[in-house]
């Protein structure tokens, strides 16, 4: 009997599975080159299910741009489910990709994407599920390369150990580099090591391989060096100087996934400065697309799909220079054709009568939503996003009259400094809202808050800060339930547990790569799931690791301390950020640098590749 | 335009397709998505639906259980103006996703019953993944038809399957290996489920491919 094809074997047993169309490839747009035609292969891995992975935009473009090389052929996977895992480990069948159904191991290259720390055991499950060592010191020659990039590794230390090379920043360029190293390798038949120093030369690669951390007695880091005299640090983070034209060939799934709509980013980075924002400060500069290519890309991109729905994305939309245009297309193109259209990340200072008007008529009926962040105006000038309680109440009450019934309001609580009194601020604010709401709305409004618990992130200026004590977020959680309760105030919060899990990575040093191993090897997965998460694999595993997490999330850092992220550069000036958190301490704020620049150093870091492609859009002054 | 066309141009269009590949995991919801999709990427003019959230116009005929595939499945949509068939026909496969091929369109009459009302039975084929000796599947399927009652459960209802069998009989593929035939009621509230009666033969659904070949109507 002749023996199944790996593509049999999977088809057999995916009937006895939960959603099996997440394992089959076969979508509208997808690309498929025969195996043997190109040069290069690379897997493109999302280290969640299908579901959410396929609605990644940052998979799609590399996906997209990969593809287009004749020389190279980009195929994806995804991580599978649970019941698939146990279904594939009995059948000892590898992890696989979609298009040619090739076992991962089969690639030249494997690019995960990690926007954010939970992900961190499903790629080591991914790896091994490829039967790919998990240490890049252990893989050979036969392996494949693996890379890592996405939002979490500005931080890339806690996962350094697992990832041979990581893009830092802006991975479309890169991406490319990284593939003519590889083929300029491969001809020249030189060892790993010879790849691993070819990767360190492109800009905004980083290989940990090539790079040492010391420590202090007291586990402090003492120095981070180039293990290899032909290596430089810093690693600059990559950008663009011009946002290419977006994306308009979507994958259609055959399967529901999280979002199912043609997703244009309108501009990149943003000027605001909260200090606990992540992506505020990894991001910058601020570069937006102009209007008219944004429309274009989504009406190109309706053709193309077939969907019902087009959302823009940035980090602040109010904030484009041409949203009130921008709102005007979507409009027209809402006349023309029947769509949804979802425009998040608005901030309440840009908020006009004029704006107001153009959001109800895109999308009457729908929801609103605001994002206050703290409830005093003491405390939102700590995290500088000023704003004053009239400000707040005005845009509050303007939402209402527009018509909108249901307003959500987003907060967080452990911010630096943070008293009960600002806490109980917060449900002031609630119900302020949702009293001014009934006043010009009536009963049927509608008043939900949404409560996160701050994380310290790398490369802000709170990366200093030291993460709450999970016995006063408990107290302050119950505070806030206590006062909300009998509001008709909805009030959802996230678990503290997992607010803790993602403090012990997201600042974390390599040392955490082997508990991140022991955690998974545990059965740690799905860390990001509320019904997957274990949070006791984890406090066991720091244990078994001899390593204490609280020196990770609840320790204050002296300002002159060397961080495990300090020799990868982002553009921002740790000095700068320094300067941010000791204004901060005062309440000193920073408003918008649209307007005014507080020299945070990256027109300084990026001043060359500005000058060398003019005209992309940048809004710095 | 058609001597039975609608005066305003009203027109109810009847595909034939074949639904395979990587499409026999994809699940009735989804397929009705993925055919308001592909219409619109047609941009053939479709009758939408009235209200907050107008939807394209069209009706499947009968739900095919996921992992099976068919070589003829039926659809009608509506459109607002009348267009020459075969300008549907290869507007709609230049835009058909993999797995999904559509072998003809013809306009119906719009006073007929929608599809899931005429559905009578379905014909389907099943294949066995490991060879099974044909006299041992004849003698199970002579044991199961000379049964009266054939109860099936299936999420938490239960029903008697054997009067929804109006025909099951073994055959041999030309590669010569044993396969199932069979012709199952498909009425609304009788609808018999081969995935049903091949796990009362004791086999599960990991160990068979079927495929529908036939949508038997009024």
């Amino acid at each position: 009997m002749k023996a199944k094809s790996l593509q049999e074997r999977v088809e057999h047993l995916l009937p006895a599975v939960t959603k099996p169309g997440r394992y089959v490839g076969g979508e509208l747009n997808q690309v498929v080159k025969p195996w043997e035609s190109v040069q290069t292969h690379v897997a493109l891995v999302f280290p969640d299910i299908y579901d959410l992975g396929q609605a990644n935009l940052g998979i799609a473009i590399l996906y997209d741009l990969l593809n287009q090389r004749v020389d190279v052929a980009a195929e994806r996977a995804f991580a599978p489910w649970v019941d698939m895992e146990a279904a594939m480990r009995d059948a000892g069948i590898p992890l696989f990709s979609l298009e040619n159904k090739r076992p991962l191991a089969d690639f030249e290259i494997i690019g995960v994407s990690l926007p954010y720390e939970t992900l961190y055991t499903n790629f080591l499950n991914i790896l091994d599920l490829s039967k790919i060592p998990l240490y890049s010191k252990d893989r050979e020659i036969q392996h494949p390369l693996v890379i890592a990039g996405g939002q979490a590794v500005f931080n890339p230390e806690p996962v350094a150990p697992f990832v041979d090379a990581f893009v830092i920043g802006e991975g479309e360029e890169a991406a490319l580099d990284i593939v003519d190293a590889h083929q300029a390798w491969v001809e020249s038949g030189g060892s790993r090591q010879d790849l691993l120093l070819r990767l360190a030369q492109i800009p905004g690669v980083y290989v940990p391989a090539l790079v040492k951390v010391d420590y202090h007695p007291d586990g402090k880091i003492k120095t981070i060096e180039p293990a290899d005299s032909r290596v430089k640090l810093p690693v600059v983070k990559r950008i663009l100087a011009k946002l290419p034209p977006p994306l308009s060939r979507f994958l259609v799934p055959n399967v529901e996934v999280v979002h199912e709509r043609v997703s244009i980013e309108i501009m990149r980075g943003c000027t605001r400065g909260c200090r606990f924002c992540h992506a505020g400060m990894v991001n910058r500069p601020i570069r937006e697309r102009a209007a008219i290519e944004v429309m274009e890309a989504l009406t190109a991109g309706l053709d193309q799909t077939g969907y019902e729905e087009v959302s823009l994305l940035s980090l602040s939309s109010s904030d484009h220079s041409e949203i009130i245009p921008l709102i005007e297309g979507l409009r027209e193109l809402l006349t023309q054709r029947q769509v949804d259209i979802s425009l998040p990340s608005l901030r309440i200072e840009s908020f006009s009568d004029e704006l107001m008007d153009g959001l109800q008529s895109l999308s009457p009926g729908g929801g609103f939503t605001i994002a206050p962040e703290a409830g005093t105006e003491r405390m939102r000038n700590i995290i500088n996003k000023p704003l004053r309680d009239a400000e707040l109440m005005d845009t509050v009450r303007s939402v209402f009259e527009h018509g909108w019934k249901s307003l959500k309001l987003y907060f967080m609580i452990g911010h630096p400094q943070e008293t009960l009194t600002d806490v109980e601020a917060i449900a002031d604010v609630c119900k302020r809202v949702l009293h001014e709401g009934r006043q010009i709305a009536g009963g049927r409004v509608r008043v939900h808050a949404g409560v996160s618990t701050f994380i310290p992130k790398p490369h802000t200026p709170f990366q200093w800060a030291a993460f709450d004590d999970p016995t006063a977020i408990d107290a302050k959680l119950t505070l806030l339930k206590d006062a909300l309760r009998g509001s008709k105030i909805k009030m959802t919060w996230n678990d503290p547990r997992a607010s803790l899990l993602e403090a012990w990575l997201s600042r974390g040093d390599r040392r955490i790569a082997p508990v991140i191993e022991r955690a998974w090897r545990k059965g740690a997965r799905f860390d990001a799931w509320g019904d997957q998460f274990r949070f006791e694999h984890w406090e066991s595993a720091f244990a078994e690791c001899g390593l204490d997490p609280d020196f990770y999330s609840f320790r204050e850092r002296d300002l002159d301390e060397v961080l495990p992220w300090d020799h990868i550069n982002v553009g921002v000036r740790k000095s700068f950020l320094q300067e941010d958190y000791r204004l901060s301490l005062s309440g000193g704020v920073r408003p918008d640098c649209r307007d005014q620049c507080y020299a945070c150093g990256i027109l300084t870091a990026f001043s060359e590749l500005r000058r060398a492609q003019p005209g992309g859009g940048w809004k710095c002054p | 335009m058609p001597v039975n066309a609608h005066p305003l141009g009203i027109s109810r269009i009847r595909v034939v397709y074949a639904k395979r590949d990587a499409l026999r995991f994809t699940g009735h919801l989804d397929l009705q998505r993925l055919w308001e999709r592909l219409l619109r990427r047609s941009k053939l003019p479709l009758r939408y639906t009235q209200g907050y959230h107008p939807r394209a116009r069209l009706n499947l005929a009968s739900a095919l259980p996921l992992g099976f595939i068919s070589d003829e499945e039926l659809l009608d949509f509506w459109m607002d103006e009348w267009l020459p068939l075969p300008e549907i026909q290869q507007r709609m496969t230049a835009v058909a996703p993999p797995g999904l091929e559509i072998y003809s369109v013809q306009q119906v009459d719009m006073g007929e019953d929608a599809l899931q009302v005429q559905m009578k039975a379905s014909e389907f084929v099943v294949s066995f993944y490991d060879p099974q000796n044909i006299l041992e599947l004849n003698h199970q399927v002579e044991q199961l038809l000379n049964q009266t009652t054939i109860t099936i459960t299936r999420r938490k209802k239960t029903y008697n399957l054997r009067p929804l069998i109006l025909d099951l009989e073994t055959a041999t593929a030309p590669d010569d290996a044993a396969i199932l035939r069979m012709r199952l009621k498909a009425e609304a509230g009788a609808t018999g489920r081969p995935d049903d009666l091949l796990e009362t033969l004791g086999y599960p659904n990991t160990a068979y491919l079927v495929r529908r070949t036939q949508l038997l109507l009024n």
